[in-house]
């Protein structure tokens, strides 16, 4: 190993083989998946996120939700994201499909909260499904809605101001202590309304080819075990 | 060179041939750009801990500071690691690196000036970065999330700066090259290429769907493995046998974990994908690359216990060897533990939780920056000329670190497991699962605040070294380059 031109040769090709292997065939071969034209519905899956909710996910991408929520549902028996008795943080597990629209994948590493991908078709912690209302409350101030919520207050996504005319439908309906005082009204932000619309988009509910008759493994016998050929 | 031949080649070659007088101009040549690097890194390093503090802060007091959007958990999370991976690492990589692949060649600085305009536009670069994650621009991809503008100017500052490193080592005398070498051309090759890749497919033109992941997940474990670990390895084999007087043991298997490293090593990158949304084959291509980790444990092993082994008085005297064995055994760690995340039934508990920021600490604190502050304790006090101003101070940082590091990296890995658990199991609610991290978050943060403390003791003594070496420093180093030119011809 006295050569340097032997040793950068052989360093180039490593990085060559593994570039190639990984970067490579994964761009030339899924790179190039396409949606799913569903002719029963008339529509192209996955759906288009509305411009709203766009503009809602440069706010997550800005605020850096990610740091703390993944966007991504395992599939049934690794975790307990979804299936029987799991978390129920969605219908089917995602699919690489599911991100096809997405300039920017924000699947996370960790769950400091919990997962955010099918926000919109899950039920909150009372047990109904998520509404824009309970969503300002809970960004507004989590321990609002959430007593034990371990999650920062996103005050600074809503503003208050003097009513004019008619009170805003979106103002936030608050308890005493927090309501602002006669005459003002609690309003999110443009900002804070994008973020919540984006929120309430998220849903991978479409049944795909790929989706349909997957195998499920019976259930483990203890929980997090997982048996041999569940691959 | 025929007298280097009849000598042990597992022992550095510099050492073999000492030449006092040809170190100290290689030393006076670096010192004005090592000085810089370094002073940046320890900034860096500051300002690292300080958002480390706050961020840690917020995960068991939601509260702290959260009216205020510039400092919201999100943006000084990314911030933090940006700045300690950006700043820190790699402005002491540089410099450490330089400094090797200097003594190793045997070859002086011919010149100084385009390195330390490089070493000025790498950390605008930096500062620009991390202010953009914190006033809003942060592309939130783990580890890139500096905006998109910057990375021309790091790539640019970075060919400034390593370049060098090269033309140090064309001008060298020495005939042999040494593994720490091996080590340092494959990382000064490996970042650009990797660092590009990742910018050009998920930043400037986003490739589609979860290939992103599959290119971000290659970055991620390349740089985290391959460039921090191919740094600390160079540095490892370089201080090992040159402080214990003796030759590496089983140096002739040294090559072989190297390429297996470098071979395999870049594939493993991918098994944090596992369970995700990527092709079945990229998971089980990455949890394999991983199992084959187990090698390069088994060599470094052998090169760097089996070198110590016999030799555990010697570190009473050396704090540059006391910093370094606490990196060796880091790095042993935080392979095994690499190679047990990708078992599935333990990804499926450890994914997503605390265990993962500790495996990640304890490669970026515990192993490379434990041997990153261990060989610049040997090498400042060379390039200025004089002792270290504190010694009390250097022990305070070597014992705060030492504690810090398995404080940290145990709550946050203890944590993290019964996190996984109890996130298993649905019947705990998010809530409880979040309530039982407490406690060891409130450790972590002690511990975060345990290293801070050796930080700055780290940084006084470093910035009080300068002040009473600068003095004649500066006014020499003119000389001695002009004397080294001299030499030269």
């Amino acid at each position: 190993m006295n050569r340097a031109p032997l040793i950068f040769l052989g360093v180039f090709c490593a990085l060559a083989f593994s570039f190639v292997g990984l970067v490579l065939t994964n761009q030339l071969t899924y790179g190039a998946f396409t949606t799913h034209v569903d002719e029963d519905e008339g529509k192209v899956f996955p759906l288009q996120t509305p411009g709203i909710a766009a503009q809602g996910k440069l706010v997550y991408q800005d605020l850096g939700c990610v740091s703390c929520h993944t966007q991504q549902a395992r599939r049934e028996g690794f975790g307990s994201d979804i299936g029987e008795h799991s978390r129920g943080w969605g219908e089917r597990q995602s699919v690489a499909r599911d991100y096809l629209r997405e300039s920017r994948v924000l699947l996370g590493s960790q769950r400091i909260g919990p997962d955010l991908r099918n926000l919109a078709v899950r039920k909150n912690p009372d047990n109904v499904a998520f509404t824009a209302d309970w969503l300002y409350r809970y960004l507004f101030n989590p321990k609002l809605v959430v007593k034990d919520s371990s999650m920062a207050r996103y005050a600074f996504l809503f503003e208050t101001r003097k009513i004019i005319g008619e009170p805003s439908p979106k103002a936030l309906k608050l308890p005493e202590i927090y309501a602002p005082e006669e005459g003002y009204e609690l309003v999110p932000t443009a900002r804070g309304e994008a973020l919540v619309a984006y929120l309430l988009s998220l849903k991978d509910t479409y049944a795909y080819p790929e989706t349909k008759n997957v195998y499920t493994p019976p259930p483990a016998s203890e929980e997090g075990e997982t048996k041999k050929g569940h691959e | 060179m025929a007298t280097d031949s009849s000598l042990s080649p597992g022992l550095t070659p510099e050492y073999s041939t000492p030449q006092a007088a040809e170190a100290s101009v290689i030393d006076a040549s670096l010192r004005a750009p090592l000085i810089a690097l370094t002073a940046s890194a320890v900034v860096w390093l500051l300002i690292a801990s300080m958002l480390g503090i706050i961020s840690s802060w917020q995960l068991h007091t939601p509260a702290f500071f959260d009216g205020c959007e510039y400092v919201t958990f999100g943006r000084i999370q990314p911030a933090q690691t940006n700045a300690f991976i950006f700043g820190w690492g790699f402005n002491a990589a540089f410099a450490v690196g330089l400094w090797i692949m200097a003594r190793l060649s045997r070859g002086a600085l011919p010149a100084c000036g385009v390195l330390l305009l490089g070493t000025v536009f790498w950390n605008v670069g930096v500062t620009a970065g991390v202010s953009g994650i914190i006033l809003g621009f942060s592309t939130s991809i783990e580890w890139l999330e500096m905006p998109g503008f910057v990375s021309p100017l790091l790539l640019i500052a970075y060919a400034l700066i390593s370049a060098w490193s090269l033309v140090v080592f064309r001008a060298g005398r020495s005939k042999q090259i040494y593994a720490s070498q091996w080590y340092l051309f494959a990382a000064l090759f490996w970042f650009p290429w990797i660092y590009s890749v990742a910018e050009v497919m998920l930043v400037l033109s986003p490739v589609r769907g979860t290939v992103q992941s599959v290119v971000h997940a290659w970055f991620a474990g390349n740089l985290f493995l391959l460039w921090f670990g191919s740094i600390g390895l160079a540095a490892i084999y370089y201080f090992l046998p040159k402080l214990l007087s003796k030759p590496v043991s089983n140096y002739y298997l040294a090559s072989l974990s190297f390429w297996w490293l470098v071979i395999f090593g870049s594939w493993a990158g991918v098994a944090r994908l596992i369970g995700g949304p990527v092709p079945a084959w990229v998971q089980t291509v990455g949890a394999a690359a991983s199992f084959m980790l187990l090698v390069p444990i088994v060599i470094l092993g052998m090169n760097h216990y089996g070198t110590l082994s016999g030799r555990w008085s010697a570190l009473k005297d050396s704090i540059t060897l006391r910093f370094v064995a606490c990196g060796i055994v880091a790095l042993t760690l935080m392979l095994l533990a690499w190679v047990a995340d990708a078992i599935h039934g333990i990804a499926a508990i450890t994914q997503f939780t605390y265990a993962v920021p500790a495996q990640v600490q304890l490669g970026f604190y515990g192993f490379f920056s434990m041997v990153m502050f261990g060989s610049l304790y040997y090498i400042v006090p060379r390039i200025l000329g004089t002792e270290w101003a504190s010694a009390p101070l250097a022990g305070v940082h070597f014992g705060a670190s030492a504690i810090g590091v398995a404080l940290l990296v145990g709550s946050l890995a203890i944590g993290g497991y019964n996190q996984g658990f109890l996130m298993s199991d649905a019947t705990v609610s998010f809530a409880d699962v979040t309530k039982a991290t407490l406690p060891y978050l409130l450790a972590a943060s002690t511990a975060l605040v345990l290293l801070a403390i050796g930080q700055l003791a780290f940084a006084i003594n470093f910035f009080w070294t300068l002040s009473r070496a600068s003095a004649p420093a500066v006014c020499s180093v003119k000389g001695l380059l002009a004397a080294e030119l001299e030499a030269a011809r």
